[in-house]
């Protein structure tokens, strides 16, 4: 089921519901503020974030099998950073080449590690959301010539691979597979599988093109028909995002949650506005999380009154 | 008023000698439900292509179309597109989008309709058609007959006034093509939207139409009732593809009305036959002198190809596609291996070729095992596949270079010797007429005859196919049957997976029924259909009442001809 409120893995999930375009402007707003805001705090929260909603769309078991990379990632930059990294006022020690290992290039490799990892969550979360129309329904409302063309090529890219596979396989019947012979009579094989793909592709278009003329292709004042809607749902959810989003901009843009890591680490003094921009973050990463959680409580709470 | 009006009708591809289409004359009611029948190549999709301006061929027309009384340049393009929908032979190349969804959305798109309007054509078409449980899916996860039902649904939801069908069901299976035919019925009884069709198989769509238009090299040759039109073809080379029922019925010599279907051949049968055929029952075993058949008894034949209890999955964790399959291929027999959809039989005739391996059981080649082979690198009797599309083998521009490559893998050294052989192989399939053409030009059955050559080339020991009687009209599969006769004759061994019971039925050695991974039953072709009820033959369901052992419709009529003389 690829429906509106499934992901891809076949997962109920609240957030994935929403109407394309509140997706598509969190999932902008989320990733940009976990590459470009360095303060401590809204990496812990935006990496905490992005974890625990990609634990939701790809159960525990998705979880645990990525968690080893994300591990990883995250140490291997900690660890390399110091080590090619040498600004920073607080020197540690000399390593053998006589550059010098600075604390402010550590702590600098651990927070991009964390902004590594929290980015890696919330492009998985991107993938699993923003299936292929819901991206296809966002671009033709900007380009309405380019959501039909989307589609068909993601149609015919999938009826190539097929189509490849079924040609090597008759080859192979005769003896005739890129898996045969030497080197040179391999690439040949593999040369004459692809111009039998051309040929059968080019065949075959004309037929595709029969069925969209007959269909009235090319006719003036076509439309775009979409399953969207922009319910009230999805209505509340962009007023929730917009104004955290905002808050979370002016509060970057004003200098509130600035970090400078280097020459020395300089970190913005706590202030209700840091406070208020920390607020807004959280509501801002956890917002699916939350989502999905108070959906359940609803559906408990449901349950329990049967 | 008429819906379609078709007056003297002439047509003629440029650069050629004689006309497509001649002297067609046709008025098609509205609510009327056309079969038009001829062989391949004889002018039925060209004729079809005129009524919708959009699709008509280049070339010289002469004579009028009328659509609803307006002639049909006249209409626009606009409301030709939605109110004359067509529908064409292949389910894949029809789709032009990669979501159920839009692909019925599609055509309401293209005319313009506002979002509110299309989703309730939309949701009108998707419950009609039953199609709301795959509603969200991907395109490429569909069947072919999904496929072509989505075809249907989709030229459907512009509410079309006439539904042109070019061969709908020549690429689905037998169960598929069953199921779009009954929606083909169900469009056309309860919305009284006109269907005008073309087909193959007429078992199943003969008894549905109301008129039939049978034409001979772009000529009309007649128009009328189907049960009219069988009468006149009684005789003529289509009469093959006619319905069992109807072939039956003209061959004992036509008394009283004509049936049209098995449930009217049975009982048309028990009228005229059911009371001598008790006689022979009563005196007779039913299965005593059934052995005048024509068929190999392949018992004591050396076996070339046996598969001993293999086991086959695609992938570690997938389950196993094939279980515990054990089977005997014996030299010069023709097997053919029947199943339905989805039981692995495709899978099976790849492990046999050996393109995959299975993962547990053993595979011998002339009693050897394959893999000892393999290490030895004693060459076994050669086995080739001719795919199902046969397309997938020509790699050339010219049927003549295509047999040519063949060699190159350097079976034969001299290019003399190299011609020699092309030469004999073309002779052999009666394919020196197309020889130079391009083999895309050929049509599907000619495509299928120069694949057979190609692959024929390799002089195989053990030939398998599958589903080589798929699309071909009745002359191509008599075609076909003439040259497994002739490959018999040289002791190869021919394996064919089918959905055409009533093919395997009149030409095949043996029979297995495949089914859930593995052969569930598999005997002589007689016995095999004999014992089955529904996986027979259409002339076998309508006779076993009264002559069990008949399978093909020359065994019915054999029957019936020989008890009226004892008679």
């Amino acid at each position: 089921m690829e429906g509106t409120g499934w992901t891809r893995s076949g997962r109920e999930d609240a957030f994935s519901s929403l109407h394309p375009l509140v997706s598509f402007v969190y999932f902008v707003l989320i990733t940009g503020c976990s590459v470009f805001v360095m303060h401590p705090v809204f990496l812990g929260i935006s990496c905490a974030g992005g974890l625990g909603y990609a634990a939701v769309l790809r159960g525990r078991k998705g979880l645990f099998s990525s968690l080893w990379l994300m591990v990883g990632v995250f140490l291997v930059s900690a660890a390399l950073n110091p080590l090619f990294n040498h600004q920073g006022v607080t020197i540690l020690f000399y390593m053998s080449t006589g550059n010098p290992f600075t604390l402010e290039s550590v702590i600098y490799g651990l927070a991009s590690g964390a902004m590594l990892v929290s980015v890696l969550n919330w492009f998985r979360c991107y993938q699993d959301v923003m299936t292929s129309d819901k991206f296809i329904y966002l671009f033709g409302k900007i380009l309405p010539a380019m959501s039909l063309i989307l589609s068909m090529s993601l149609r015919f890219v999938s009826r190539y691979k097929e189509e490849i596979q079924r040609i090597s396989r008759a080859q192979r019947c005769i003896g005739r597979d890129v898996a045969d012979g030497s080197a040179g009579e391999r690439a040949k094989h593999g040369m004459k599988i692809l111009s039998v793909m051309t040929t059968w592709a080019l065949e075959n278009s004309v037929e595709t093109a029969d069925s969209m003329r007959g269909r009235g292709y090319g006719l003036r004042g076509r439309t775009n028909y979409s399953l969207y809607r922009f319910d009230g749902r999805s209505k509340r959810a962009f007023c929730f995002i917009g104004l955290t989003g905002m808050v979370v901009i002016l509060s970057v843009v004003f200098g509130a949650v600035k970090a400078l890591y280097f020459p020395a680490l300089q970190i913005a003094p706590v202030s209700a506005w840091s406070v208020c921009a920390c607020a807004a973050y959280g509501g801002l990463s956890f917002f699916p999380l939350v989502m999905n959680i108070l959906e359940e409580i609803r559906w408990r709470y449901l349950r329990s009154r049967i | 008023m008429a819906l379609f009006e078709i007056k003297d009708l002439k047509f003629v591809y440029p650069g050629a000698e004689n006309p497509a289409l001649d002297g067609i004359d046709v008025t098609v009611e509205e609510g009327e439900f056309i079969l038009v029948c001829g062989r391949s190549g004889c002018g039925k999709t060209t004729l079809l292509r005129q009524l919708k301006t959009v699709l008509a061929p280049h070339g010289e027309r002469s004579g009028e179309i009328l659509f609803s009384g307006e002639p049909l340049e006249g209409i626009t393009e606009r409301r030709q597109a939605s109110e004359i929908g067509y529908v064409l032979q292949n389910p894949n190349n029809q789709i032009v989008t990669d979501k159920v969804w839009h692909e019925l959305a599609f055509g309401l798109e293209n005319l313009g309709y506002v979002p509110e309007v299309i989703r309730l054509r939309v949701a009108e078409m998707a419950s009609f058609f039953g199609i709301q449980n795959w509603f969200h899916k991907k395109v490429e996860e569909l069947s072919g007959g999904q496929k072509q039902l989505l075809n249907l649904a989709s030229v459907m939801a512009m509410q079309p006034k006439v539904l042109i069908l070019d061969e709908p069901t020549a690429q689905l299976d037998p169960i598929a093509a069953g199921e779009f035919l009954d929606t083909v019925r169900k469009i056309n009884r309860e919305l009284g939207t006109t269907v005008i069709m073309t087909e193959h198989r007429l078992e199943e769509v003969f008894p549905l139409a109301d008129k039939v238009l049978i034409l001979e090299a772009g000529r009309q040759t007649y128009y009328d009732t189907p049960r009219r039109a069988g009468k006149f073809l009684a005789g003529k080379e289509l009469a093959a593809a006619l319905p069992s029922a109807v072939q039956i019925y003209e061959q004992t010599g036509g008394f009283g009305e004509c049936p049209l279907t098995v449930c009217e051949g049975r009982s048309w049968l028990s009228d005229h036959f059911g009371h001598c055929a008790k006689e022979i029952n009563d005196t007779k075993e039913p299965e005593a002198g059934k052995d005048v058949s024509h068929r190999e008894r392949p018992g004591e034949k050396e076996t070339v190809l046996e598969a001993r209890e293999i086991w086959f999955r695609y992938e570690r964790e997938l389950p196993d596609v094939i279980r515990d399959l054990s089977l005997e291929v014996k030299k010069g027999e023709f097997l053919c291996i029947l199943g339905g959809n989805g039981t692995g039989k495709s899978t099976a005739l790849s492990l046999l070729a050996g393109i995959r391996k299975p993962w547990r059981g053993r595979m011998l080649l002339e009693g050897k095992d394959v893999r000892k082979r393999k290490a030895l690198r004693s060459e076994g009797p050669k086995t080739v596949m001719l795919p199902q599309d046969p397309r997938h083998l020509f790699v050339r521009d010219t049927v003549r270079e295509d047999l040519m490559e063949m060699f190159d893998g350097g079976i034969l050294s001299g290019k003399g010797e190299q011609r020699d052989r092309v030469e004999e192989m073309v002779e052999i399939m009666e394919i020196g007429h197309l020889i130079s053409m391009h083999p895309y030009d050929l049509s599907g059955g000619e495509q299928q005859r120069a694949a057979l050559a190609k692959v024929l080339l390799k002089e195989p020991e053990i030939l398998l196919l599958d589903e080589p009687t798929k699309g071909l009209d009745g002359f191509y599969k008599q075609k076909l049957a003439e040259t497994f006769k002739l490959l018999k004759e040289r002791e190869t061994a021919i394996v064919m997976v089918s959905h055409d019971i009533e093919f395997c039925a009149a030409y095949a050695d043996r029979c297995a029924l495949f089914f859930d991974g593995s052969i569930v039953s598999c005997g002589p072709a007689e016995q095999f259909f004999v014992g089955n009820s529904f996986y027979t033959t259409a002339a076998n369901r309508m006779a076993r009442h009264l002559f069990p052992s008949a399978i093909t419709v020359k065994d019915v009529v054999e029957s019936c001809r020989s008890n009226r003389i004892q008679e």
